[in-house]
């Protein structure tokens, strides 16, 4: 880990597409991820978190040792970027994500139909936030147009830890967690 | 006090860490003219309308496109050289090169243009580039404006062609494209010059306000042949140069001798602060401070009548010992960056989209409205989200959502985006 420490203090990785960026490089020139660890509210992807989801075991199912980044505390929001739309869910609870449908019965914790989901590509069904020891995890729920988290595409049903500040897209509808 | 134009600079980074590394620099400049006479003699203009009269241009575009042609006649004064030429399957001189006397007549002879046929640009190219050169002035400013609504067929590498020529002899081209179904890629390659630009007219309504505005710019040119030199310490390159504002485009570079790179910037309109960016690889350095960078601005003003003149600056770095330099990212530089990426970004996806390669296209699109939402461009970004959608379901873009991407990345659309950079 030292040694990994040293040599990105050197070079460093972008988180998305892990192409190698100078040092002092703000946009990862492949793919135009923000490459700046997160310093406000503001900004939505994190070097430092990604290296801990590159380090974990490929596809957990559980995670084991939660990262300390991942602890959330009594509430998360969601910020739906497009609409500015802030939505405060309490932890705890397994949150649906998707869009309303009353014929079919599916009434989801987050209703992405109000913010332009069905052109965006958001299934009825999308995506699910849990909570597993503590830890927020999302699963994708085999959706049509996918589930990404920092623009890398996640595979379906199987969780993956969210961290603060990760940008969650669905379909081609953005959203920012944040950990309150 | 002597005219000129004066730089200042703001780094992406203050204090940089000693390293023995490569590092990377963004440099923010701005150049803003200054000692300038508040009304500067104009020069004379030597302009040469090339329009498009093919069928689709029938009705209303053919009408707003005589009204603002009259306007821009209204606005030429008595030394001014003016020319018109249309297009359709062939071209036709309907005003030749002419110094603008009798007003009236020339209207005349715009009133009688109509639409009929196909499009054939070449032909009309060529007409207009003789036209340009017929007039004698010493010093003038010369322009083609070139309006079409459609696509040329078969003679594309003829227009380009002609457009170099143009571009070779200080004769600046504006392509002006009205429309869906416009051939983006043809305009843009034949505007990929300096003094050249690619203009997307959305409504017919528009016509004569850009038309308006682009006589306004022609006329307020005051500085010309402007150039960038960028010189950096041994070990150090310069990646590349890019104006952002008043509109981003990319500055080709070239390196003319080792360490030393320069960017052609051609005319300057309207006396208003330029700003561009530039990305450095600095070398590794030592503690202490450290001359990095000169800055020359080369660039003549012809309506003060002064040649060559001259600014400079040197960027200096300081460097801190490792672990002690605080990693703070200047605000101002990242926004222009973010818009900066944003606009790489649509063009990346856009060469994917002709390649095929619909993925990674639509992973571009999404990045590029990211960006945009970033830096405040609500909704411009969401215009490339729902590009991105579109991409995504059906395998293809819009070309109003790709070309008012395009445009809109570069500043190019609508007062509210100039409003905005204002503010910024």
């Amino acid at each position: 880990m030292i040694t990994l420490a040293r040599r990105e203090a050197l070079m460093q990785t972008c988180p998305n597409c892990h192409a190698s960026q100078l040092d002092g490089a703000i946009f990862c020139s492949e793919c135009g991820a923000s490459l700046l660890a997160r310093k406000s509210g503001k900004e939505t992807t994190a070097a430092l978190r990604q290296r801990q989801q590159v380090d974990l075991p490929e596809q957990p199912r559980v995670v084991a040792a939660p990262p300390v980044s991942a602890k959330v505390g009594r509430s998360i929001m969601l910020v739906v970027l497009n609409s500015g739309r802030r939505m405060t869910l309490d932890t705890g609870e397994d949150i649906l994500i998707g869009r309303k449908d009353n014929a079919r019965g599916i009434f989801p914790d987050v209703d992405l139909g109000l913010d332009g989901g069905y052109d965006a590509g958001v299934s009825r069904r999308h995506a699910i936030i849990s909570f597993q020891q503590g830890i927020c995890v999302l699963q994708d729920l085999n959706s049509a147009n996918g589930t990404f988290i920092n623009a890398t595409r996640i595979d379906p049903h199987v969780a993956f830890p969210l961290h603060d500040g990760d940008e969650l897209t669905f379909g081609t509808l953005i959203l920012r967690i944040e950990f309150h | 006090m002597s005219p000129g134009i004066q730089l200042r600079w703001t780094l992406s980074r203050e204090t940089l860490s000693a390293s023995t590394e490569q590092q990377l620099l963004y440099v923010l400049i701005d150049a803003t003219p200054y000692g300038l006479p508040s009304a500067l003699p104009t020069l004379p203009l030597n302009l040469c309308l090339v329009l498009d009269r093919s069928s689709s241009m029938r009705g209303e575009r053919l009408m707003q496109v005589k009204e603002a042609t009259n306007r821009i006649i209204d606005q030429l004064g008595p030394d001014d050289h003016f020319a018109l030429i249309t297009f359709n399957d062939r071209a036709e001189v309907v005003v030749s090169a002419q110094r603008v006397r009798n007003k009236a007549d020339i209207k005349h002879l715009v009133g009688s243009i109509q639409a009929i046929g196909g499009t054939e640009m070449a032909t009309g190219m060529a007409l207009a580039l003789q036209e340009l050169q017929r007039t004698t002035l010493r010093r003038s400013i010369s322009r083609l404006l070139l309006l079409t609504d459609g696509r040329t067929y078969g003679d594309e590498g003829r227009c380009v062609e002609i457009a170099r020529r143009l571009q070779s002899r200080d004769i600046g081209l504006t392509a002006l494209g009205i429309g869906t179904e416009w051939n983006e890629d043809l305009l843009e390659t034949m505007a990929a010059r300096e003094n050249s630009r690619a203009h997307y007219i959305t409504s017919v309504q528009e016509i004569t306000q850009v038309f308006m505005d682009e006589l306004q710019r022609l006329h307020s040119i005051f500085a010309q042949n402007v150039q960038l030199v960028a010189e950096i310490r041994p070990g150090g390159l310069v990646r590349s140069l890019d104006r952002v504002r008043p509109y981003m485009a990319t500055v080709p570079i070239t390196e003319d001798r080792e360490l030393c790179w320069n960017g052609k910037l051609g005319d300057w309109p309207n006396n208003d602060p330029q700003t561009f960016l530039l990305e450095l690889v600095v070398p590794p350095m030592g503690v202490g401070e450290h001359p990095l960078l000169r800055l020359t601005l080369r660039y003549d003003l012809p309506g003060v009548n002064i040649q060559n003149q001259v600014s400079e600056a040197v960027l200096r770095v300081a460097v801190l010992p490792e672990g002690t330099a605080a990693y703070e990212v200047d605000a101002t530089v990242k926004h222009w960056l973010e818009r900066l990426v944003a606009y790489r970004l649509q063009v990346g996806a856009w060469q994917d989209v002709e390649a095929g390669r619909i993925e990674e296209a639509t992973r571009r699109l999404q990045m590029a409205g990211t960006r945009l939402f970033e830096a405040g461009e609500v909704d411009l970004a969401r215009t490339v989200q729902d590009e991105a959608t579109r991409l995504l379901r059906s395998g293809h873009t819009s070309d109003e959502g790709r070309k008012r991407i395009k445009y809109g990345t570069r500043g190019l659309m609508g007062k509210s985006d100039i409003r905005k950079e204002r503010e910024a």
